[in-house]
């Protein structure tokens, strides 16, 4: 090699690690100790889950229907004038979910759904089988997505899942009773142990899933023509034709949650 | 400044003539006038007035940036390695304008393990299985017979249509679907009840290959323009 090339190389060489790269992102996890399991984390923010469902099923759509608001699978067509059924509202959190940085998933199942479309496959459908003996929860690995999963039942917990359920036109099982396993929710997470703020990450974005679904109904309200709107704001269905507005609902849910040590962190960031 | 050797004087002014080159080319195509050059086809229906930039956003760095970042990446000295010139074009660039509440198939419900199998016949996890980029049309996937791979067990109680969906599925008539239902839902229109009135497959097709729309020329939800989505870039 010539002198001249050996200044080529040797300058070009300076000039790349001159450069520095391309700064590395620096998670702001980094560093910071593994505070939970999934599965622990998973369990919380189902049982949040259950809550905002029991909820919603009980007080907004049991509720609600006695005072003559309708709630209908078909609630986002515009010649439609109600609110979610409680398995749409779910997959509205689920799609909320998605749009956020938090790579969690969310997704609801049966043996005998409404539509054949959600009945269960495979692994899911072997371990829906163990939840049904004994209402416990179910975890694995899937192997093809990476991704640590986690099943819970879905419990008839009101009136309005069972009689929705068995008189639906389309319902393939029509003998449900309160308390069945209706159905699982099914969980999943990539990392198989999350930070103190990747917990709270967790249950934010289901906080923050429950209101985007809850003002969507609210904004669907906005736009009814030949329905009588119920009157948003402080009040609940079971005092009237009233409805709670999201902040209203989700003190709620908070107030109702079970994960007492967690609830005081769930901040949703609108 | 710099010394020629005589013998090699061609060989200089050649390498000048491929320099000046080089950077006019790099020049040129890099305007925005001569994006229809650079693109490596006709962009697809209803894109046509995107600029690169839309989906090919630049990557982060300058190129001696992202070279040595590779290249450390290459010998171990970095854990990951860098995108090179522009980001890679990802789910999140189609959802950031064409995101709709009212999808009836949302490609993150397919992320479930039981849609495991189906996927693997139609990947419905990601955009570009149906609507390939740069084919200057409006759905790229053939057969569209995709339904079969998960709508094997439908029953429809009451079925309004006057051949049921039972019987249809029973002959693997899976091309009838798409004369009725559109796959994402966005379309309002009157379904046909009788199997005669629906949409015809010429029509259909002339439509994924870009033509009119057969459905309804009313839709709920309008995707963003470009003008519209850097609006929401700039909130």
């Amino acid at each position: 090699m010539t002198i001249r090339s050996k200044v080529i190389v040797f300058a070009s060489a300076i000039v790349m690690s001159a450069c520095g790269g391309v700064p590395e992102e620096k998670t702001t996890t980094e560093g910071a100790e593994n505070a939970f399991s999934v599965a622990q984390v998973l369990e919380m923010v189902a049982k949040e889950n259950d809550v905002t469902r029991t909820l919603y099923t009980k007080a907004i759509v049991g509720k609600g229907k006695k005072q003559g608001m309708k709630f209908d699978e078909d609630w986002r067509k515009d010649d439609v004038e109600a609110g979610p059924l409680p398995a749409l509202f779910l997959r509205g959190v689920a799609s909320s979910i998605r749009k956020n940085p938090v790579p969690l998933g969310l997704y609801l199942g049966s043996d005998f759904p409404i539509n054949a479309a959600n009945k269960f496959e495979g692994q899911q459908a072997d371990l829906f089988q163990k939840i049904k003996k004994d209402q416990e929860p179910q975890f694995f690995y899937d192997e093809d997505q990476k991704l640590h999963t986690a099943m819970f039942a879905d419990l008839a917990s009101a009136g309005a899942c069972v009689s929705c359920h068995n008189d639906h036109p389309q319902t393939s099982k029509s003998d449900w009773k309160l308390g069945d396993v209706m159905g699982a929710t099914t969980w999943q997470y990539p990392k198989d142990s999350l930070t103190y703020k990747e917990t709270v990450a967790v249950l934010n974005s289901y906080a923050k899933g429950t209101v985007d679904i809850y003002m969507e109904y609210l904004d669907e309200i906005k736009n009814f023509k030949s329905s009588e709107k119920p009157e948003i704001g402080t009040k609940w269905p079971a005092e009237g034709n009233y409805l709670p507005t999201a902040e209203v609902f989700l003190d709620s849910v908070k107030k109702l949650s079970s994960y007492e040590t967690m609830k005081h962190l769930v901040v949703v960031n609108k | 400044m710099f010394k020629v050797n005589p013998l090699r004087q061609r060989q200089f002014l050649g390498g000048i003539i491929g320099l000046v080159l080089g950077v006019s080319l790099f020049y040129v195509l890099t305007l925005d006038a001569t994006e229809d050059y650079v693109s490596v086809g006709p962009m697809n229906t209803g894109h046509e007035d995107l600029s690169c930039f839309a989906c090919h956003a630049d990557a982060k760095g300058n190129l001696a940036q992202q070279l040595q970042s590779n290249i450390s990446y290459a010998v171990g000295a970095r854990a990951e390695s860098v995108d090179f010139g522009t980001q890679d074009v990802t789910l999140d660039n189609c959802l950031q304008c064409h995101d709709r509440p009212n999808d009836r198939h949302p490609t993150h419900r397919f992320t479930e393990p039981r849609f495991k199998d189906a996927i693997k016949n139609v990947d419905a996890t990601t955009c570009i299985t149906c609507h390939a980029e740069h084919h200057g049309e409006r759905v790229s996937i053939t057969p569209i017979n995709y339904c079969m791979n998960c709508h094997q067990d439908l029953e429809v109680e009451n079925d309004p249509l006057d051949i049921s969906h039972k019987d249809l599925i029973a002959k693997e008539e899976w091309l009838t679907c798409i004369q009725c239902h559109d796959f994402h839902g966005n379309h309002k229109y009157e379904v046909a009840e009788h199997l005669k009135d629906t949409i015809p497959m010429k029509a259909i097709q002339a439509y994924f290959d870009g033509g009119k729309d057969p459905y309804s020329a009313v839709k709920k939800y309008i995707a963003l323009s470009q003008e519209e989505w850097i609006k929401t870039l700039e909130k």
